[in-house]
């Protein structure tokens, strides 16, 4: 039985050690697509801070560097770009410098200006946005079929 | 501080200070100290809202990690509104939480102050029973905004039934603010005010 639970990445608990109840939980909940209560206790466990977590370290990396035009200014830092400034552009093409957008990436995974996300290396969180993805691709189906019945 | 939010409070400032909407909307922004850690706000009641002709004041503190954190703000100028707590002036508004982006400004955070005196969320109280009032007796909670808005926010419009209603408790011994607070969280019910006064 021992290999089952490993497969699963159980692990024994180490002398004094207590058992993440809340981890465990989460788990269940993503596995068993139960997304409304996970979303529940992500949002408990994230206590007051930003609900949503740090872009993906690869997607930041991936992040295209460009040149920016000189009479532009940075949304974070609102200062003006010079030739020296390093910029980098978002999928959204909103441009900030690279130490101004890799700072507020850390923290949280969208946009400065227009919230547009970035993927993230949270499970539970992309979980709970592919359902939502999901299900708001499903409301539409649904709704233009409703429209092509009734209309 | 960190350079950076020192920084961009100043340009900010001068954003605020020299734009054309500050006559316009009724917003303003002033320094209390010199490390531009702590300001001061003020915004105009929106028109047609129970704070319209009213005007309050605001205290915004700016953390070290600011603008990649919200500043705080309170009111601190008393208030009814659902979203504000009668008390302490707390706001709930989710841009001052987890809705906060860094591109967003003391400009826009005045300007979403403001939006939200003319809607409020009841369903995402920061106070309980000025929420409750908004629910279950809106014409009685205009009411009583506005009387605040006279008492405390240079309003127009003293409510004299009201007024009268604080004036016997006045008369028996109870402090000013107190009186209206348990007025107004009783629906300016008299009896009931009086009995949770002397309880
Ligand atoms: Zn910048
Ligand atoms: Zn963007």
């Amino acid at each position: 039985m021992a290999d089952y639970f490993s497969e699963l990445g159980f692990r024994p608990l180490a002398e004094g050690e207590v058992p993440d109840h809340g981890a465990h939980l989460l788990r269940l909940l993503r596995d068993s697509g139960n997304f409304d209560l996970l979303q529940m206790f992500v949002e408990l466990r994230g206590e007051g801070g930003s609900s949503a977590p740090a872009a993906s370290k690869a997607a930041v990396q991936a992040l295209p560097l460009v040149q920016p035009l000189e009479n532009e200014n940075c949304a974070v830092c609102l200062k003006n770009y010079d030739e020296e400034s390093q910029c980098r552009m978002m999928p959204c093409k909103h441009k900030f410098h690279q130490e101004c957008i890799f700072t507020w990436l850390k923290q949280t995974n969208s946009c400065p200006i227009c919230r547009k996300e970035l993927p993230t290396d949270d499970l539970d969180y992309e979980a709970i946005r592919k359902h939502k993805e999901r299900e708001s691709e499903r409301n539409q189906q649904l709704e233009s079929l409703h429209n092509s019945m009734f209309s | 501080m960190a350079n950076i939010a020192a920084q961009r409070i100043k340009r900010e400032f001068r954003e605020v200070v020299t734009s054309e909407e500050v006559q316009r909307c009724a917003i303003k922004l002033e320094l209390v100290n010199d490390s531009f850690t702590e300001l001061r706000g003020e915004i105009g009641g929106p028109p047609d809202t129970p704070y319209e002709g009213a005007n309050y004041v605001l205290e915004i503190k700016v953390p070290e990690t600011y603008p990649f954190n919200p500043p705080k703000v309170r009111f601190v100028t008393k208030i009814w509104h659902p979203n504000i707590s009668s008390v302490t002036g707390a706001i709930c508004l989710d841009i001052l939480k987890d809705q906060w982006a860094a591109a967003m400004t003391l400009r826009t955070v005045l300007l979403s102050l403001q939006a939200l005196l003319a809607a409020a969320e009841p369903d995402d109280p920061q106070d309980a029973v000025v929420a409750r009032q908004y629910k279950e007796k809106n014409d009685l909670f205009r009411l009583t905004a506005r009387h605040w808005g006279a008492a405390y926010a240079g309003g127009p419009d003293r409510n004299s039934d009201f007024e009268n209603k604080i004036r016997r408790l006045l008369d028996m011994g109870v402090e000013e603010h107190k009186a209206r607070v348990a007025l107004s969280s009783y629906d300016w019910d008299l009896e009931r005010a009086t009995e949770q006064l002397f309880s």
